[in-house]
């Protein structure tokens, strides 16, 4: 299993003459096969840190290790594995081919059998269907069973059921823990829900925006597998408080 | 899910073979039986025929029409495929080259406003009245379009897919294929479909400019012998043919692009 190190990582953007600064002084260390949220405000640049672990942007300074590797170095040997907000299939592909896709990309064989991770994420009879023909959460569904399909060390997910409502949204992430605890992967979840990040995480990083960091790690000390019950548990608001407090500072107590 | 359901859907919303003849047909039939009405009502002028007048003329005039029409056919679709290739090509290098876009696409609007009527001399002097000019001006009118099609076509990759494409280490080479050349096929079907018609037109305002055969030359022969019926049979025939390669290409386009665009996806 692979950890993922970011040390000093900052990243700006330079916009017409002058440079925002997206992500300042970013140091954190996600351990092997460990599940982590980013949440914070809209423009905290936790998107940004996600695309800078899976090597869609450069980081301006610092240095981030997937394992021994850099980003590059994993992206290219096909480590990695992003799941985009909407679910990015290619309509053109039925589902088993959509999820083929990363094997044929790579050149290799799947290293996951396609028809088991169809399997997997509930979508046994959709093999021959076209993205066109399912359904937002089906959608999702099929991109988490590519975004798999290579058995990468780290799936990073950007708000993957941000658009679905909040039954299909409850259910996709039970399903979520139980795919992540069968492949081992380690995972980094984006979202703007508190009780998401709680429910789902090891460990919530909290960001504060302009410049982007991090405001606070809270350890979700709460045994696994995760239930649907635990959310009634005092201990479960009890984080949810926490990760509330550290979005919000001092307007918790002001309102 | 049942592909019986969603095949249902497709056949109401686009309507299969039979609806996307059927609405036209009854359109176009109206039309004849009020123009016969109006004809036999006294209600038309001497220029306009009843298409009883004109069916009565086809037979007779059948062979030549075939004798005409091949070589504007010819004309044209010469014209299209190599306007075809050039706008291709040129689309090719824009895309490549980031500088080169707006020159090409500059030149490509400059050719197209340019009048086809105002070319079509000014090339009959340069390349005669023959065959070429049919091409070349069948060529130029199909041009704009097919550049656009395909410079926008291959541009109209979505950005998450892109990312996607990097973050799988894809090759430029596995890119294109996999990705930019699927999303491009709309916009190329689509230029293709309006590109058709022009190039028909190109090809038979080039035969205006004096040529002895073509439908464009028919048409004129008729006018000056003042037999209307002929022309407007000559007229109805290239609207016959323009219909019809519009229509071949939109039959091949349901063979290849068999996803829903998002113009008609629908859930």
């Amino acid at each position: 299993m692979t950890g993922i190190v970011i040390e000093d990582v900052s990243k700006s953007f330079t916009i017409g003459k002058g440079s925002v600064q997206a992500l300042s002084d970013i140091t954190v260390t996600l351990p092997p096969g460990s599940f982590t949220a980013l949440i914070g405000p809209s423009g905290c640049g936790k998107s940004t840190l996600l695309r800078l672990i899976a090597d869609v942007l450069p980081p301006t300074s610092g240095t981030i290790r997937i394992g021994d590797k850099t980003p590059d170095t994993a992206r290219r040997a096909h480590e990695i594995g992003f799941v985009f907000q909407d679910a990015t299939l290619l309509p053109w592909r039925n589902v088993l081919q959509n999820i083929r896709l990363p094997a044929e990309v790579a050149g290799i064989p799947a290293v996951r059998d396609p028809r088991y991770l169809i399997d997997l994420v509930g979508l046994k009879g959709f093999e021959e269907a076209r993205p066109s023909q399912l359904s937002g959460g089906m959608q999702q569904r099929v991109a988490i069973a590519r975004a798999l399909s290579l058995d990468p060390k780290v799936l990073l997910m950007d708000e993957p059921f941000g658009a679905l409502d909040e039954i299909t949204r409850q259910r996709m992430n039970m399903e979520l823990l139980r795919i992540w605890k069968e492949t081992g992967t380690t995972a980094v979840l984006v979202t703007h829900s508190i009780a998401e990040a709680v429910f789902m995480a090891d460990t919530v990083l909290v960001l504060a925006a302009r410049p982007g960091r991090i405001a606070q790690s809270i350890a979700i000390d709460l045994p696994r597998p995760r239930t649907l019950a635990m959310m009634r548990d005092p201990a479960f608001n009890g984080f949810e408080n926490a990760v509330r407090a550290a979005l919000f500072g001092d307007e918790v107590e002001a309102a | 899910m049942s592909g019986a359901l969603a095949r249902s859907g497709r056949f109401w919303s686009s309507g299969g073979w039979l609806g996307a003849i059927l609405p036209p047909a009854l359109v176009l039939l109206a039309v004849g039986l009020a123009v016969e009405w109006a004809k036999a009502a006294g209600l038309l002028p001497i220029t306009i025929p009843a298409p009883s007048q004109v069916a009565a003329v086809a037979p007779a005039q059948a062979a030549d029409l075939w004798w005409h029409a091949q070589s504007t056919l010819r004309n044209a679709a010469l014209g299209y495929v190599i306007s075809a290739f050039v706008a291709f090509t040129l689309a090719g290098v824009a895309l490549s080259l980031a500088r080169a876009e707006r020159p090409i696409l500059s030149i490509g609007v400059a050719i197209d406003c340019i009048p086809i009527i105002a070319l079509a001399p000014i090339f009959a002097v340069w390349v005669g009245a023959g065959p070429t000019l049919g091409v070349v001006i069948a060529g130029i009118a199909a041009f704009f379009p097919l550049l656009l099609g395909a410079v926008q076509g291959f541009k109209a990759t979505d950005a998450n897919a892109r990312e996607l494409f990097h973050v799988m280490a894809a090759s430029r080479w596995q890119r294109l294929r996999l990705l930019s050349w699927p999303s491009a096929l709309p916009f190329i079907f689509a230029a293709f479909k309006i590109a058709a018609p022009l190039s028909l037109l190109g090809a038979l305002i080039a035969e205006w400019m004096g040529t002895d055969r073509g439908l464009g030359a028919m048409i004129i022969y008729a006018l000056f012998s003042f037999n209307v019926p002929v022309v407007w049979l000559t007229i109805l025939t290239v609207c016959a043919i323009s219909a019809l390669a519009y229509g071949l290409i939109a039959l091949v386009e349901s063979r290849v692009v068999t996803w829903g665009t998002d113009a008609e996806a629908g859930g």
